[in-house]
C-alpha cells in the first residue's frame, strides 16, 4: 500500500511505541540480583579490566533475542509450545524440570537481593521479604498483562540509578577507555571464571521463553518486525549500559581501595565512605528494584511455560479458578524461595551455585532447540535463519557451550 | 476375534516383522484418512534400512504377547502419504479443541482400537497419566500405588486444528464447532496462537463469525480484523449490530477503520459512521439502531403479523415503540399489553404516553441510573426533535458496567 511507504516520522514513532516492551523488559530483568552481584564483584576485584567482556555479551544477547522475537512474531507460538510440538514430551519434560529447579534457586537469589538492599535502609529481612513477596503475589494475581507491562517498563527506567551512582564515584575515564580498547586479558582460572560468569549471567535460559511469549502477548505482526528489532536492540544496549556503570561504580571505588565484597548489597554498603551516602542508597535502590522486578517475572514466567508445555490453562489475565495449576506453580515458587531466605543461616551460596550450574546445562539445550526450530521451513516459512545468522548463532552456541561447560564443571574442582 | 485397543505411544518404535520373522523396520508414525467420521489408519510410516517408507496398514496385524505389541506385516506395499494425517506428527502434542469441555487442550496420547474393518482412532488422552506414559514411567508410578485419573476424550468430541502450511484441513468436521456457544468459541479462539485462531475463525460462516467476534475481548477483536482480508472482515462486520461495529472500529487505527467502512455496504457503514461521531461518554456512542417501531394507527393484529414475519431477537421484542407519521416517538407498548389486547384495537389506544426515554446526547451514566431505577428491559433514544434514533437494551447496559 502507498500509505506504508510514505509514513511520516511521527507515524513511525507511534508504531514503535506500540511495539516497544518485550525486548527492553527482558533486557532489564537480565540485570537481576544475580547479575548485579556478578558485575559488582567483577568491578571490585578487577576494576575496569573486565569491561571488554560486555562487547561479546552484547552480541550474544542480541543474536539470541532477535531469534526469539522473530519466532514469536512468525509462529505466534511460545517457545515452550514449539519445543513440545516438535521434540515431544521427553525433551520438554527435562527442560522444564531443570527450569523449575533453577528458577526456584534464581528467585531465592532475587529475594536475597530484596533483603540485602533494604537492609541498607535499615529494614529487617523478616519484614522486607514477606511484605515484598505478598505485594508481588497480589500484583500478579489481581493484575493484567497491560498494567504489568507498564510497571515493568517504569522499573527498567529506575535501573539507570546505577548511572548516577557510577558518576558520583568520579571514575577516571581515560583508564576506562584504555581498559576497553586494550584489554588486559589474564589466563588464570579465577579470571576466566569471572568472564564466564559475566557472559553467563547476561543470558539465562528462562529469558528466551519470556522474550518469545512477551512478543506474542503484544501481538506484534511481521510488518512491524523492524520496530520489534529496535526494541530488542535497545533492550540489549540498556542491559549492557547498566552493567557497564555497575562495574564502573565498583571499579572506581572498591577496587582502588582493595575492598573485597561477596554480593551486591555488600557493594552498596561499601560504596558509602567513597561515593557518599546518596550514591550508596541509589545503588541499593537499584538493587531493590531489580530484585523485585525479577522476583515477579521469574516465577510468573516459569509457571507460564510449564503450563503452556503441558496443556494447563495459564495466563495472568485468567482467574485462579480458571487456571489452578498456573497459580499453584506461581505461588509455590514464591513461597519456597521466601522460606529459604527466612531460614537462619540458609545455604545461599550453594543455592546460587547450583542454580547457575543447572542454568549452564539448560542453556545449550534450549539454544540448540531454538536453532533447529528457527531453521525449520514448515515453522518459519520464509523467515528461516539466513546463513549469516546461522553462522553467528552456532558460533555463539559453541562458545557458550565451552564457557558453560567450564563454568558448570569448575565448582567441582574448587 | 481378539479385541485389541492400545495407545499410540505403546506401538510407536515397535519393530515390524515380515512373515518369516525378519525385521523389516521400526514403526514411526501412523497416517489416518481424514474424510470419514472416524479416522481409519491407512498407512504406517516406518524406518527401514533404506530410509523412511509409507506402507499399507491393511497388511499389518497387531498382536499382544506378554504385555508387548508385535507388528506382523504380510506384504510390504509401499504407498505415498497423500492427504492423510500423520497422528504422531500432526496430532500428538498439539492443541485441540475439547468440544464438551469447551476449551483448548493438548494431546498427550492417542487411543486406537482394532475393529473388524480396521484400526481406528477412538479417543485422545489429555491427562497426566498420558504424560507419564510418554515419559515411560506410568507403570512404575502406578505400582507405587499412586492413582492418576485417565482423561480421555472421545474422538467425536474433539476438534483437531491443523495450522500453517500443512495443506490438510478437516473441513467436514468443522461443523462440530457449530455446537458451541459463540462466547465459548470466542474463548477457545483466543486461547490459541493468533495464526491458529485465525484458521478456526475463517472457517466459520459470516453470520457465525459475527456472533463470535462480538463475544471476543477488545484486543482479540482488533487482532482478528487486522489479520483478516478486508473484504471478509467487511462482510462479517455487516452482520453485526452497528453499535458493536462502532465500538470495535474505535480500537483500530483510523486508516484501517476507514478501509473497512468503505468496503462495507453503504447502508451498514453509514449507520456505523453516525454512531462513531458521538463522544464515548454519550448514549449515542453505545445505542443500537435495532428496535421495533410501528405507526400509531396500526392495529394490534397487523403488528402481530408483522412481528411473526420479522422474527425479531428476544432482547428487542420486549417493547414496541410507537411513532407518528414524522417518526416522532409518541408512545411505548410492552409485549404483554400487545398480546392481551383485542386484534382490532389500534396502537394509539393501548400505548403508554407517559414513558421513560432519553436523548442521544445524554450521558451513559445517567441512562444506567434510569434503567436500574425503573427496571427497564430497554430504553428508547431520541434526538433533540424527538425523532426515534436508537435503542439501548439491558444487556448492553450490563456490558457497559462490566467494562470498567
Amino acid at each position: 500500500m502507498v500509505q506504508s511507504k510514505n509514513k511520516t516520522w511521527f507515524a513511525r514513532i507511534l508504531v514503535f511505541l506500540s511495539v516497544i516492551g518485550p525486548g527492553i523488559i527482558t533486557g532489564s530483568v537480565d540485570n537481576d540480583a544475580g547479575g548485579i552481584t556478578t558485575y559488582s564483584v567483577a568491578g571490585a576485584e578487577y576494576g575496569y579490566h573486565l569491561l571488554w567482556t560486555l562487547i561479546p555479551a552484547f552480541v550474544v544477547l542480541l543474536v539470541v533475542q532477535e531469534m526469539n522475537a522473530r519466532m514469536g512474531i512468525v509462529t505466534g507460538k511460545g517457545l515452550a509450545d514449539l519445543i513440545r510440538e516438535n521434540f515431544g514430551v521427553k525433551v520438554t519434560f527435562f527442560i522444564f524440570l531443570g527450569l523449575l529447579v533453577a528458577d526456584i534457586g534464581n528467585t531465592t537469589t532475587e529475594f536475597a537481593g530484596v533483603a540485602g538492599s533494604l537492609q541498607i535502609f535499615g529494614v529487617s529481612k523478616y519484614i522486607s521479604v514477606p511484605v515484598s513477596a505478598i505485594l508481588v503475589w497480589l500484583f500478579v494475581v489481581k493484575g493484567n498483562y497491560r498494567s504489568a507491562e507498564k510497571l515493568f517498563l517504569i522499573f527498567s527506567v529506575f535501573l539507570f540509578s546505577y548511572v548516577v551512582s557510577a558518576l558520583m564515584a568520579k571514575p577516571d575515564w581515560t583508564h576506562i577507555g584504555q581498559a576497553i580498547v586494550k584489554p588486559n586479558i589474564e589466563s588464570n582460572t579465577k579470571y576466566i571464571g569471572m568472564v564466564i560468569g559475566m557472559v553467563g549471567t547476561t543470558i539465562a535460559p528462562w529469558m528466551q521463553f519470556y522474550m518469545q511469549s512477551a512478543v506474542i502477548e503484544k501481538g506484534i505482526k511481521i510488518d512491524e518486525y523492524k520496530y520489534a528489532l529496535w526494541d530488542v536492540v535497545i533492550g540489549c544496549i540498556a542491559t549492557i549500559v547498566v552493567a557497564f556503570f555497575i562495574i564502573i561504580a565498583c571499579g572506581a571505588t572498591l577496587h582502588t581501595k582493595g575492598i573485597v565484597i561477596n554480593d551486591a548489597a555488600d557493594a552498596a554498603e561499601a560504596l558509602r565512605p567513597f561515593a557518599g551516602i546518596f550514591a550508596s542508597q541509589l545503588f541499593a535502590f537499584g538493587l531493590f528494584i531489580a530484585s523485585v522486578f525479577a522476583a515477579t517475572i521469574l516465577p510468573l514466567a516459569t509457571a507460564f511455560y510449564i503450563c503452556e508445555a503441558f496443556g494447563f490453562e495459564a495466563g495472568i489475565d485468567k482467574k485462579i479458578k480458571e487456571a489452578p495449576e498456573f497459580y499453584s506453580f506461581f505461588t509455590s515458587i514464591i513461597i519456597i524461595s521466601v522460606l529459604i531466605i527466612l531460614i537462619p543461616n540458609a545455604p545461599l551460596i550453594p543455592i546460587t551455585i547450583w542454580s547457575q550450574i543447572i542454568n549452564g546445562i539448560l542453556l545449550p539445550v534450549v539454544l540448540i532447540s531454538m536453532m533447529i526450530l528457527v531453521n525449520k521451513k514448515e515453522i518459519m516459512g520464509a523467515y528461516v535463519n539466513s546463513s549469516i545468522k546461522n553462522l553467528i548463532g552456532w558460533a555463539t552456541i559453541i562458545v557458550l557451550l565451552v564457557l558453560t561447560t567450564i563454568l558448570t564443571v569448575e565448582p567441582f574442582f574448587n | 476375534m481378539q479385541f485389541i485397543s492400545f495407545y499410540l505411544s505403546r506401538i510407536v518404535n515397535s519393530r515390524i516383522f515380515s512373515k518369516d520373522y525378519q525385521v523389516i523396520g521400526k514403526l514411526k508414525d501412523l497416517a489416518v484418512t481424514t474424510d470419514s467420521r472416524n479416522p481409519k489408519v491407512v498407512l504406517a510410516k516406518i524406518m527401514t534400512r533404506d530410509g523412511i517408507k509409507y506402507i499399507d496398514w491393511d497388511q499389518i496385524t497387531v498382536n499382544k504377547k506378554d504385555g508387548k505389541y508385535h507388528l506382523l506385516c504380510r506384504q510390504l506395499k509401499e504407498e505415498s502419504l497423500n492427504d492423510n494425517l500423520l497422528l504422531g506428527k500432526q496430532l500428538l502434542d498439539r492443541q485441540i479443541i475439547d468440544i464438551n469441555g469447551r476449551k483448548v487442550v493438548r494431546v498427550n496420547d492417542i487411543r486406537l482400537v482394532v475393529l473388524s474393518t480396521g484400526l481406528f482412532v477412538v479417543a485422545v488422552d489429555i491427562g497426566t497419566e498420558g504424560l507419564l506414559r510418554r515419559l515411560g514411567v506410568a507403570k512404575p508410578v502406578a505400582k507405587l500405588g499412586i492413582k492418576l485419573p485417565a482423561k480421555l476424550i472421545l474422538w467425536n468430541d474433539v476438534e483437531p486444528v491443523l495450522a500453517g502450511d500443512e495443506k490438510l484441513v478437516l473441513t467436514k468436521t468443522y461443523n462440530k464447532l457449530n455446537t458451541l456457544h459463540p462466547s465459548d468459541l470466542a474463548d477457545i479462539i483466543e486461547d490459541f496462537d493468533t495464526k491458529t485462531g485465525m484458521i478456526i475463525f475463517s472457517k466459520l460462516d459470516n453470520a457465525r463469525s459475527a456472533d463470535v467476534l462480538e463475544e471476543m475481548e477488545e484486543d482479540a477483536q482488533v487482532k482478528m480484523l487486522e489479520n483478516l482480508e478486508t473484504e471478509k472482515a467487511a462482510d462479517i462486520l455487516e452482520e453485526m449490530p452497528a453499535d458493536e461495529v462502532a465500538d470495535i472500529l474505535d480500537g483500530l487505527s483510523k486508516y484501517k477503520a476507514e478501509e473497512l467502512l468503505s468496503s462495507m455496504e453503504k447502508e451498514a457503514s453509514d449507520e456505523v459512521r453516525e454512531l462513531m461521531e458521538y463522544d464515548e461518554k454519550l448514549i449515542g456512542s453505545m445505542m443500537s439502531n435495532e428496535f421495533i417501531a410501528f405507526k400509531s394507527d396500526e392495529t394490534v393484529q397487523r403488528v402481530m403479523e408483522s412481528l411473526r414475519e420479522q422474527k425479531p431477537e428476544e432482547s428487542l421484542i420486549n417493547y414496541i415503540y410507537v411513532v407518528n407519521n414524522k417518526n416522532i416517538l409518541i408512545g411505548k407498548i410492552s409485549l404483554r399489553d400487545l398480546v392481551i389486547s383485542q386484534p382490532n384495537t389500534t396502537l394509539k389506544s393501548i400505548m403508554h404516553k407517559d414513558f421513560i426515554f432519553m436523548y442521544d446526547t445524554d450521558k451513559i451514566d445517567e441512562m444506567i441510573d434510569m434503567v436500574s431505577k425503573y427496571n427497564l428491559l430497554a430504553i428508547p433514544i431520541v434526538d433533540k426533535e424527538m425523532n426515534l434514533v436508537g435503542n439501548v437494551i439491558g444487556n448492553d447496559v450490563i456490558h457497559e458496567l462490566l467494562k470498567d
